[in-house]
């Protein structure tokens, strides 16, 4: 189990992973520590939102992706 | 024994026909709380100046009456003014004083709302809320009249309330003078950085009825006088420019708005001031041939301070500035003051006014530090069940004032009373007051808006 | 730089400054204003910025700034001149009956020494004050912070050339300063 993610450390280009398996670019951060704007890059349960832009709340990020 | 207002009650609390007072309206909480509805939801109320959020994201956090609110710039560039409270569990979604941001985060349960108010980010919405949740009725509160006047931003509660200006009235000369550029240019002005914020023991309309035009209180100012901080290095201000003028105390009673002036003579010329600085000297009397110029007979008002009702109180000449105050409780009040000056005015002028500033001004002010004592002890005195009983007194000048003002080929709108030999009065005090009993009684704007009944826009 | 090789050199030194703060809070609460000028060099900076809440990250905009922005105080020795002279017309209200005022200074710690410890013309430091008043009846404020001084030797006696107070406050909640920090 990774460590939480304190998502003040999260920067723009970044990849996050979700509890719900999607992954997602950071898109830009508002420094709030608690949301990250995002762009999902896969996403097995919902498809349809690959390249939508979002929103992802600090609770729902599982990881922080290292490629 | 509790007493219980009713609309009728006020009547007999503010005595227009003899000039009386009662001290409740200052010390009970009952009172206090029917304030906050029926003056501070439906008065328009300052907020802040543009320059406080001059790019997108920009946000100033602010008060209206007691509550909290949101000044801030969206991304389009519009101006908001938010009530500064979650939506979901009314936590404060901003707890910094100014910044800039992309969003307002809820630090309870995560709401997060963008700069226009709307609601953006609502934790675990697909599996908690169904995707069922309607975020467009989940917004931020927004205030429903909100307008920016010359740079100041301004806002009421009441959808019903007249526009601003209607508001406002034939004060607006006044208010013009405070907010455009020194040689008259319009809205010229902005705010130095830093707001002074701090807490008076006091109820709030002692210090909004002392801006209104109270002359008779300069012996408060007695110590800074002796030791003179004025720009021309004596008093506490430079009053060269009085020399011949008539001094006019006017009253807008209809509005609740007033203010103290000087008004020069006919064939009165710009003088040079601030002459302590060469380079402030010059700036001043170019500013003053350049409005005169522009103005003409209006020139020769040099206006004083202010307050409109109910409770932005400001200074349109030096120092130059506005202060609300908030009211906190029956026997507080939180004051915040915003310093203006020119923004086309060169450094060496932005400068020496901001010395001159914190030097007069707030807590720290050579000057105001006497009010606030007095407002404070005036205050602490009149809440016993004995002292209680007594009337204010406001009866100076009662029958003196006249309502079709003239000199010299200038008409002034309002009700106007020469104070120039009599030195002092109070029919603005009686203006604020009679004003606050139509605010206290009236069930809505339609029983507010009195000019209109009248026919007549004085 | 403080001179960690010379460690006796920089205990004289602070025991000389502490006495130097010591002596200037005795003026100060025994309302001997004339004399506590006479401390302050000509020179004299002398700055209270009002303090801001500010995002995470972003402290650097946590206090206004000397010499730009509106401070609590931010002035030489001719304003602070008129203080005093204010106080001492017997007319100034707020002071009037005078308050009561004790100056605890604490957490003295010196952060330069030049030339040297051994010598010094020159020294910072950084200390922690609380500022107990109490005037008429039962008006009391507890005014706390960091002060950030630097004394200069004129003529063998220490003078005050900078004073920096960092008030815990943002809402001042003293009605007013009408004393010194």
């Amino acid at each position: 189990m990774a460590d939480i993610v304190n998502l003040f450390e999260v920067e723009p280009g970044q990849k996050v992973g979700l509890y719900s398996g999607a992954t997602a670019e950071v898109v830009s951060n508002p420094r709030d520590g608690v949301w990250l704007f995002v762009r999902y890059l896969t996403s097995p349960d919902d498809p349809d939102q690959v390249g939508e832009e979002d929103m992802v709340f600090a609770q729902d990020v599982l990881e922080l992706m290292t490629d | 024994m509790a007493i219980t207002f009713q609309p009728s009650s006020y009547s007999g609390l503010v005595d227009r026909d003899n000039g009386m007072v009662s001290r409740e309206i200052f010390v009970n909480s009952d009172i206090y709380a029917e304030e906050q509805e029926r003056i501070f939801t439906r008065a328009w109320l300052f907020v802040g100046h543009e320059s406080q959020v001059s790019k997108p994201g920009d946000f100033f956090v602010s008060s209206m009456g007691e509550e909290s609110v949101i000044l801030c710039r969206d991304r389009q560039g519009e101006i908001h003014v938010f009530l500064n409270s979650c939506m979901h569990r009314g936590m404060k979604v901003c707890r910094y004083d100014e910044g800039n941001t992309p969003i307002f985060t809820c630090p309870y349960h995560g709401w997060s709302f963008a700069t226009d108010g709307a609601l953006v980010g609502v934790p675990f919405y697909k599996d908690a809320y169904h995707e069922e949740l309607d975020k467009s009725q989940w917004g931020l509160i927004r205030v429903p009249r909100m307008v920016n006047y010359k740079g100041g931003i301004w806002a009421t509660w009441d959808a019903n309330a007249p526009d601003f200006l209607e508001y406002i009235g034939g004060f607006r000369t006044y208010l013009d003078i405070l907010f455009d550029g020194w040689d008259g240019s319009e809205g010229g002005t902005e705010i130095i950085g830093g707001i002074e914020k701090w807490m008076v023991p006091s109820n709030w309309k002692f210090p909004a009825e002392n801006f209104i035009g109270d002359r008779y209180h300069n012996i408060s100012h007695r110590s800074v006088d002796l030791v003179g901080i004025g720009p021309s290095g004596q008093g506490r201000r430079d009053n060269s420019e009085r020399e011949g003028a008539k001094s006019l105390d006017v009253s807008f009673p209809e509005r609740g708005h007033g203010t103290v002036m000087f008004l020069r003579p006919e064939d009165a010329q710009p003088v040079p001031s601030y002459q302590n600085d060469p380079i402030v000297s010059e700036y001043f009397y170019q500013c003053e041939i350049a409005r005169k110029e522009r103005q003409g007979q209006l020139w020769r008002i040099l206006a004083g301070p202010g307050t409109i009702f109910p409770n932005m109180s400001y200074l349109p000449r030096q120092p130059r500035s506005i202060a609300v105050w908030h009211p906190r409780g029956p026997d507080q009040t939180e004051v915040w003051r915003w310093f203006l000056v020119d923004a086309s005015a060169p450094p060496e002028v932005k400068e020496f006014l901001r010395q001159y500033y914190i030097r007069y001004s707030g807590p720290a002010g050579l000057t105001e530090q006497d009010d606030m004592e007095n407002w404070n002890y005036a205050h602490a005195a009149s809440r016993g069940a004995m002292a209680r009983r007594y009337d204010y007194n406001y009866q100076m000048g009662m029958g003196y004032a006249v309502t079709d003002f003239e000199d010299g080929g200038l008409k002034l709108d309002g009700t106007v009373l020469d104070t120039t030999k009599a030195r002092a009065g109070e029919q603005n005090q009686r203006g604020f007051y009679s004003r606050w009993r139509e605010f206290m009684a009236a069930r809505d704007w339609d029983g507010l808006a009195t000019w209109r009944n009248n026919g007549s826009a004085c | 730089m403080v001179v960690a090789n010379d460690p006796l050199a920089l205990l004289l030194l602070k025991q000389d400054v502490e006495a130097f703060l010591y002596h200037e809070a005795n003026l100060l609460d025994d309302r001997r204003y004339e004399e506590w000028l006479d401390l302050l060099s000509d020179d004299v900076r002398y700055w209270v910025p009002m303090r801001r809440n500010v995002k995470f990250g972003e402290l650097e905009r946590e206090f206004t700034r000397e010499g730009q922005d509106i401070n609590w105080f931010d002035e030489g020795k001719t304003t602070l001149t008129q203080r005093v002279r204010q106080i001492l017309t017997g007319v100034h209200w707020a002071e009037e009956p005078l308050s009561r005022l004790s100056h605890l200074v604490t957490n003295v710690e010196i952060t330069e020494a030049t030339p040297s410890a051994a010598d010094a013309g020159e020294v910072s430091l950084r200390c922690r004050f609380i500022i107990y008043r109490n005037r008429v009846a039962t008006e009391t404020d507890i005014l706390v912070g960091r002060r950030e001084d630097r004394l200069r030797r004129v003529d063998g006696q220490w003078r005050i050339a900078q004073r920096q107070v960092f008030l815990d406050q943002n809402v001042l909640l003293a009605k007013n300063l009408t004393f010194f920090f």
